[in-house]
């Protein structure tokens, strides 16, 4: 009996075995489909949680390199928006420039120098002009055969004449030298004439006094007045317009390029920052005409509950309807 | 009613069937662990020759489902393997346990050996790599598997018999 369901069991087996193939993948979708269903479920699962656990490895790797990679999307965003302004002020500036990398000095003393690749091979002389898209960054100390050193803004030594973006007012602009907060982030204007008042949010450009740097470099805006001396100047605080700390290119003006002038290459945002503080004013104008209505306004009502009985001036006439 | 030694066997069966799809997909061994040639075996040496064969049969079959290019292969190679397992089960399912190691490697050797020359999709070098080298290595594989298993069932079974 035993060997009689053996052999029956060999026969089927071999017969399955020589089906056609369409028949045998009909036999076994079936077999497949019904009680081996959830076995071939759990052996997918298995095979997934496999391929799953050989792959977590290389995927944590690609997922790390995806985060670094879109961590350093923003650097080379900003990176990228750094040379096109430059690529801006090239155009704006059209000749008499040399273009450079800068390194900040990070060692104490240091700090307020760059380090420029370009020297005296590339054109570069001692009190250069250093700008950036923004801004003025500094002027040219020393000059060697490929590379210059230039101190920035913040520099105790470094001065430059200033005037207002619309030429009223003219001073002497440096570094200022305030609480520690703040010092090495502002400017201080000093000898502003006492009849000359700046506005704040005023642009300040190189006035061209000295022969350093030429006329029409934007170099920063009034915040606000810090002081008077002896009541015959005036003393403002400026924003910088280039933080030195952020440059990392830069451009050299040469001698002949000073001498030409260059306030048409940063007008455009002269131009901007005025209307900003016209349109700040027309607002404070604005406010302070509506602050004088309210007020003329309130002294009436006082005037008339000092001249009427409260009650009448409070209770509208009724309507004889 | 079901004896306390059927239940017993099927759980360890079905629980070593479970092991084949969970199990031997994630090792992914070339030589990999054949926990159905386990169970036939678990089963074999405690059913009649017939009810072995036909038990082959059917694991073959399920095994043969999710191989269709060698349908029927694996239902031969069970039903041989089964029904020789409960006949020589006297001369090797002895107390030693030793044995059964070596009862577990020949089954899983004759298994592949008739799995092999049925499915007939190796031949020449390939097919004596795969039963010279790779097959003895998975044999080995599955008798470590099948003895640590064949303990843990025996004890249970050795207490029914008491």
């Amino acid at each position: 009996m035993d060997t009689a369901i053996a052999a029956g069991c060999v026969l089927i087996a071999l017969a399955l075995l020589v089906l056609p193939d369409g028949a045998r993948a009909g036999i076994a979708g079936v077999i497949r489909g019904s009680i081996v269903s959830p076995l071939a479920a759990v052996q997918q699962r298995a095979g997934l949680a496999r391929r799953a656990f050989m792959e977590h490895d290389s995927l944590v790797r690609v997922a790390d390199s995806i985060v670094q990679r879109s961590q350093r999307l923003d650097e080379f965003a900003a990176e990228n928006a750094r040379l096109r302004s430059l690529l801006g002020l090239g155009r704006a500036l059209r000749w008499g420039f040399v273009p450079a990398e800068a390194l900040v000095g990070r060692g104490m003393g240091d700090e307020h120098t760059l380090v420029l690749s370009a020297g005296r091979s590339a054109g570069v002389e001692r009190l250069s002009a250093v700008v950036a898209a923004d801004g003025l960054v500094g002027v040219v100390q020393d000059v060697d055969e490929r590379t210059s050193v230039a101190i920035t803004w913040p520099h105790p030594e470094f001065r430059v004449s200033v005037t207002s973006a619309d030429g009223a007012a003219f001073g002497i602009v440096a570094a200022y030298r305030g609480p520690a907060d703040d010092e090495g982030y502002l400017l201080e204007l000093r000898g502003v004439p006492f009849r000359a008042q700046i506005r704040s949010g005023t642009p300040i450009v190189s006035s061209g006094l000295g022969g350093i740097f030429p006329r029409g470099i934007l170099v920063g805006t009034v915040l606000e007045q810090l002081g008077e001396t002896s009541g015959w100047t005036r003393t403002y605080l400026v924003r910088p317009a280039v933080r030195p700390s952020d440059v990392t290119s830069v451009m050299i003006l040469s001698p002949e390029r000073n001498a030409e002038g260059v306030e048409s290459v940063w007008a455009p945002a002269i131009e901007a920052l005025n209307r900003r503080v016209i349109g700040a004013g027309d607002s404070l104008a604005r406010r302070a005409r509506d602050s004088t209505a309210a007020a003329m306004r309130k002294h009436l009502i006082d005037s008339l509950a000092a001249v009427v009985p409260p009650a009448r001036v409070a209770t509208p006439p009724e309507d004889p309807r | 009613m079901i004896s306390a030694r059927t239940v017993t066997l099927a759980i360890a069966v079905l629980g070593l069937l479970v092991l084949q799809y969970t199990v031997r997909p994630i090792l992914d061994w070339r030589a990999g662990i054949d926990f159905l040639v386990i169970a036939l075996l678990v089963l074999a040496v405690r059913v009649r020759p017939g009810a072995a064969a036909a038990a082959g049969f059917a694991i073959g079959l399920i095994a043969d489902a999710l191989t269709p290019e060698a349908f029927g292969a694996g239902a031969l190679a069970m039903t041989l393997v089964g029904f020789a397992a409960s006949r020589l089960k006297a001369g090797f399912f002895a107390e030693n346990i030793w044995l059964n190691a070596v009862f577990v490697f020949v089954g899983k050797v004759a298994f592949d050996v008739v799995y092999a020359l049925a499915e007939q999709r190796l031949g020449g070098m390939e097919l004596l790599g795969q039963l010279f080298v790779w097959t003895p290595l998975a044999a080995l594989a599955t008798a470590v598997v099948g003895l640590i298993v064949m303990a843990m069932v025996r004890p249970s079974f050795e207490r029914r018999h008491r």
